[in-house]
C-alpha cells in the first residue's frame, strides 16, 4: 500500500515544474526527495538504463528595492531607468520535465512551465545585474503555461570507459561512453548545452541574479522566454568535450517570435571544455565564442542617422517599427537603422573545486558592443567570480551559501548612442554623462528545511546601474527564496 | 454654409453611417477541438478501453494530429474556414490503481492556421499559430480521472465513469481555449468477447461558454457520445497483438440537440499494435484516419492521427 501511495504521489504531484528565463536544466540534489528515485527504492523504476523519467520543481522568489537617491530619472523622455523608489518583484515558477527513450541512444524532452511574475522597474535600468534569473520579458503577474521544451537528443556512443549517466531533469539516467556524440535538436535553451558551470550549478539553488546564471554579455538567441529552436552537437572525447549550435533570433530583437530562416539569421555557438583534476580536486575550463547574424541596428548606424536627418529621432519612429518606445524627440533610436548585422563575443568560464562541495567560479566574456542587445541583456563584456559551498564543514549539508560579484561594461559606441539620449530594450537614462561599469555584489544562504526543501536569504548590491555614473546607488535588495524539487 | 460645404459635410454623414452600417461584431475565439484523447495507458484513440488494473501501474503517451477545417463556418450561403489546418501534439501521463486511472495531458500546437472574414454577420479573425510567431502555446489543461465499475480487464462487461476538468490557457485569439473552466462526466462501457472487442461512452460537457448568435460558436453545455469496435488479431511473432477497429465520437450542443449547426460527429478508422501482457514496459503504437460525418461545430474535413503509449503495471 506504501509504494502504492508514494506512485499515487508521484504521478499526482508530477502533475505539475518551470524554468524561467531559460534556468538551464541542473543536476538534482543528491539528497532531494524525488519521485523516480522513489520508484527506485520500490522496485518499480531502473534508476541506471531509465526508459523514462519525470521531474519537477518549483521556485518562489520575491525581492526587495530599498529607495535609493538619483539626481534624474528618465530624462529627456527615455523611459528606461531603474526606479530610485522602494520596489517589490517576484516570480513564482513550476516546471514538469518529461524524458522517454525512444531507440537505442534516442531520448525524447518536454518540459510544460508555469510562470507569473513582476519584475523591478519592469525590467528596466539595469544592464548585466537583473536581479533574479527567472524574470521573463512576457511574464504577467497571472500565471501562464506554456511549453519551454520540446526536443530530441541522440547520442553515438565512440567507446573509451563506460559510466553510468545520472537520472536528472531532461536527462535519462544509463550507461554512456566517455567518448561520444551528442546531438540535441528542437526546442530548447542555448543555455540547457552551452555554459554550464558545475559550481553555480542551478540558479533555483545559488544566485539569484542573473549575472551567475550566464555571461551577461553572451546574447545567445532566444525568444523573450528565454528559449528558441536550434540544433547543436556536443563531442565528447575524455577530457575534452567540443560544442557547436546554429540557434534562431528573434525575428526582432526581444521579441517572442522567432526567425526560420535560418541560412540568414541565426546564432553560432563554439565552445571548447578541459575537463581537470588540480590538487585532487575536479575542474573545468571552457572557451566560447559566439557569432550573431541577426536583425539589430548599431549604435553607430543611429547616431549617424539622427545627425543626417534629425526627423529620425526617438519620438518619431516609422509607424510599424519596432521600438523601446522612448518619447524622446532629440536622441536617435534603433528603430530607424536595423538591418542585418554581426554580432561577436568570446568568453571564457572556469571552475575549481578547492575541497569537498566547495567551488570557485569565474566567468569572462568581451562582445564586440556594436549593435543592441538581441535576446539577453544589455552588456557588451562581463567578469564574474565568486565561491559556491555547500554546508558539510558545518554539519548541514544540503545547505548551499556563496558569494560573487560581477561587473559588466559597454562599448564605447554604446555608451555615446546613450549619452545622446538614445535606449536599448533595457538601458536609458536619457543621458549619460558619466560611463562606469555596473556591478553586483551577491551573497546568500540556502537552508534545506526538509529534504525536497530550501528557504534562501539572499542580499544584492548593485552599483552604477544602466552604466551611469551620475546614478550610482548603491542600491541595495534584499530577498527570499523558497524552492522545492521533487 | 456654402452648397458645396453642405455636400462635403453630408457626403461624410453618408460615408460615416455607410461604415456603421458595414462594421460587424466581431466573434471571438474559443476552444473548437473535438479531438479528446483517450488518456495515456486507454487503449483506443478516443474511447476508453477501461483496462484498468487493480495493482499499480502507470503510462506516458504522445499523440500526433493533422486535421483540415476543423472550424468551417457557413451561414446564409458563406462558408469560411475559420481553421483550416491544425497541427499539434497531445502529451500526458497516467497513473492507475485499485481499478482507478488519475491522469493529466495537455495540447501543444504546432500550427493552427486559416482565414480571416465576415460570416453570418459576424467578424472572425483566424488563428495565426506556428513556431515563428507562437513558439511554446499550451492549450487549456486536462486533469482526469477513471473508475472501473464493474467488471475486470478482459471481461466482456466493463462498466466505469469519468470526470475530466479542462484547466483554462493560452488566448481565445488563437482558438486553444474558452477562457473558462470546463469539465466532462461520462459513462463508459467496454469489453473483449472473443476477438471482439469495444467500448463505448455517454456524458457531459460542461462548458459555460455560450456564444450564440455568432455561427459555428459554443452554444453552452454539449451531450458526449461515442462507439467503438474492432477485431484484435495476434500477430505471427507472438508478442504483439493489433486491433483494427473503427470509432465514432461527437458532440452536440444540449439547447439545440442534434441540429446540424451545434452538432459535431466524426468517424475514424484505426489500427493499433499492441504488445502482449508481460514484466516490464509495454508499448502501444495507434494510427487513425478520420473524416468528420457532420462536418461542423468543430469537426473536422479528415484527420491523421498517429499516437504512442508506453505502459506497465506491477506484478
Amino acid at each position: 500500500m506504501t509504494r502504492a501511495f508514494a506512485v499515487a504521489a508521484a504521478l499526482l504531484l508530477a502533475s505539475a515544474r518551470a524554468y524561467g528565463q531559460a534556468a538551464p536544466p541542473a543536476p538534482h540534489e543528491d539528497a532531494a526527495f524525488d519521485f523516480m528515485n522513489l520508484l527506485s527504492d520500490h522496485g518499480l523504476h531502473n534508476l541506471n538504463d531509465e526508459d523514462w523519467n519525470v521531474y519537477g520543481q518549483f521556485t518562489y522568489i520575491t525581492s526587495f528595492k530599498v529607495p535609493f537617491s538619483a539626481p534624474y530619472t528618465n530624462a529627456n523622455g527615455a523611459p528606461n531607468s531603474f526606479s530610485p523608489d522602494y520596489e517589490r518583484s517576484f516570480t513564482g515558477t513550476f516546471t514538469l520535465f518529461f524524458g522517454v527513450k525512444l531507440w537505442k541512444g534516442a531520448e525524447a524532452y518536454v518540459a510544460p512551465e508555469v510562470i507569473a511574475e513582476h519584475a523591478l522597474s519592469q525590467l528596466r535600468g539595469l544592464g548585466g545585474a537583473t536581479e533574479n534569473f527567472e524574470l521573463q520579458k512576457t511574464g504577467t503577474t497571472t500565471p501562464a503555461v506554456y511549453r519551454s521544451r520540446l526536443f530530441l537528443r541522440q547520442t553515438f556512443d565512440l567507446g573509451g570507459t563506460t559510466s553510468i549517466r545520472v537520472s536528472d531533469p531532461l536527462q535519462l539516467g544509463g550507461p554512456v561512453d566517455s567518448r561520444r556524440l551528442v546531438i540535441t535538436a528542437g526546442n530548447f535553451s542555448v543555455i540547457d548545452v552551452f555554459d554550464k558551470n558545475n559550481v553555480t550549478w542551478d540558479p533555483r539553488q545559488t544566485f539569484f541574479d542573473e549575472a551567475f546564471m550566464t555571461h551577461s554579455s553572451y546574447d545567445f538567441p532566444a525568444d523573450a522566454r528565454g528559449y528558441t529552436y536550434g540544433v547543436a552537437a556536443e563531442l565528447y572525447w575524455d577530457d575534452w568535450a567540443v560544442r557547436l549550435g546554429r540557434f534562431l533570433p528573434p525575428v526582432e530583437p526581444n521579441q517572442q517570435s522567432n526567425d526560420f530562416h535560418f541560412w540568414e539569421r541565426y546564432g553560432d555557438s563554439l565552445e571548447i571544455e578541459h575537463d581537470h583534476t588540480l590538487l585532487g580536486q575536479p575542474g573545468a575550463v571552457r572557451l566560447l565564442g559566439y557569432r550573431n547574424h541577426v536583425l539589430s541596428g548599431r549604435f553607430d548606424d543611429a547616431i549617424a542617422a539622427f545627425e543626417a536627418d534629425p526627423s529620425k529621432n526617438a519620438g518619431d519612429c516609422p509607424a510599424g517599427s519596432y521600438n523601446y518606445g522612448s518619447g524622446d524627440f532629440n536622441a536617435p533610436d534603433l528603430c530607424w537603422v536595423r538591418k542585418p548585422n554581426v554580432k561577436l563575443g568570446i568568453g571564457l568560464n572556469a571552475e575549481q573545486y578547492v575541497a569537498k562541495n566547495v567551488g570557485l567560479f569565474l566567468r569572462a566574456m568581451y562582445s564586440d558592443g556594436q549593435s543592441e542587445v538581441d535576446a539577453f541583456d544589455s552588456a557588451d563584456s562581463d567578469l564574474s567570480f565568486g565561491a559556491v559551498a555547500k554546508g558539510t564543514l558545518w554539519g548541514r549539508p544540503f545547505d548551499v551559501t556563496g558569494i560573487g560579484m560581477q561587473v559588466t561594461a559597454i562599448s564605447k559606441e554604446h555608451a555615446r548612442y546613450l549619452a545622446v539620449g538614445g535606449i536599448d530594450n533595457f538601458v536609458g537614462d536619457g543621458a549619460l554623462g558619466r560611463q562606469r561599469a555596473e556591478g553586483v555584489a551577491e551573497a546568500f544562504y540556502s537552508v534545506n528545511i526538509a529534504k525536497a526543501v530550501w528557504l534562501a536569504a539572499d542580499f544584492q548590491l548593485i552599483w552604477n546601474p544602466a552604466y551611469n555614473g551620475d546614478r550610482p546607488g548603491p542600491i541595495y535588495i534584499p530577498a527570499v527564496k523558497v524552492h522545492g524539487e521533487f | 454654409m456654402s452648397s458645396r460645404r453642405a455636400a462635403i459635410v453630408l457626403g461624410l454623414a453618408l460615408a460615416a453611417v455607410a461604415a456603421r452600417a458595414h462594421a460587424q461584431p466581431a466573434a471571438q475565439g474559443f476552444a473548437f477541438e473535438r479531438f479528446y484523447p483517450a488518456p495515456s495507458g486507454a487503449g483506443w484513440l478516443v474511447l476508453d478501453d477501461l483496462n484498468i488494473p487493480s495493482s499499480v501501474g502507470g503510462a506516458i503517451g504522445l499523440a500526433l494530429s493533422y486535421e483540415h477545417d476543423p472550424l468551417r463556418i457557413s451561414s446564409g450561403g458563406t462558408t469560411l474556414d475559420v481553421v483550416s489546418d491544425k497541427l499539434f501534439a497531445d502529451i500526458g501521463g497516467s497513473f492507475t490503481y485499485a481499478r482507478w486511472r488519475f491522469y493529466l495531458d495537455f495540447d501543444t500546437p504546432f500550427l493552427i492556421t486559416g482565414d480571416s472574414g465576415t460570416v453570418g454577420g459576424y467578424a472572425f479573425t483566424a488563428p495565426s499559430v506556428d513556431p515563428s510567431s507562437h513558439p511554446d502555446p499550451i492549450e487549456d489543461i486536462r486533469v482526469g480521472v477513471d473508475r472501473l465499475v464493474l467488471g475486470n480487464p478482459g471481461d466482456p462487461l466493463r462498466v466505469g465513469g469519468s470526470a475530466q476538468l479542462y484547466i483554462p490557457n493560452d488566448s481565445r485569439e488563437d482558438y486553444t481555449t474558452d477562457r473558462d473552466f470546463r469539465g466532462m462526466l461520462r459513462a463508459l462501457v467496454a469489453g473483449d468477447i472473443g476477438r471482439f472487442t469495444y467500448a463505448g461512452e455517454l456524458g457531459m460537457h460542461i462548458r459555460p461558454l455560450d456564444e450564440a448568435p455568432a455561427p459555428g460558436t459554443p452554444r453552452g453545455s454539449e451531450l458526449l457520445f461515442g462507439i467503438a469496435g474492432g477485431a484484435r488479431m495476434p500477430l505471427a511473432c507472438g508478442t504483439w497483438s493489433a486491433v483494427f477497429g473503427a470509432e465514432l465520437y461527437g458532440a452536440s450542443a444540449f439547447r439545440s440537440l442534434f441540429e446540424s449547426e451545434t452538432t459535431a460527429f466524426e468517424g475514424m478508422v484505426s489500427t493499433r499494435l499492441e504488445q502482449l501482457a508481460g514484466e516490464g514496459r509495454r508499448l502501444r503504437i495507434k494510427l487513425g484516419l478520420g473524416v468528420g460525418i457532420v462536418p461542423d461545430f468543430g469537426a473536422p474535413e479528415f484527420r491523421a492521427v498517429v499516437a504512442i503509449d508506453m505502459f506497465g503495471e506491477a506484478r
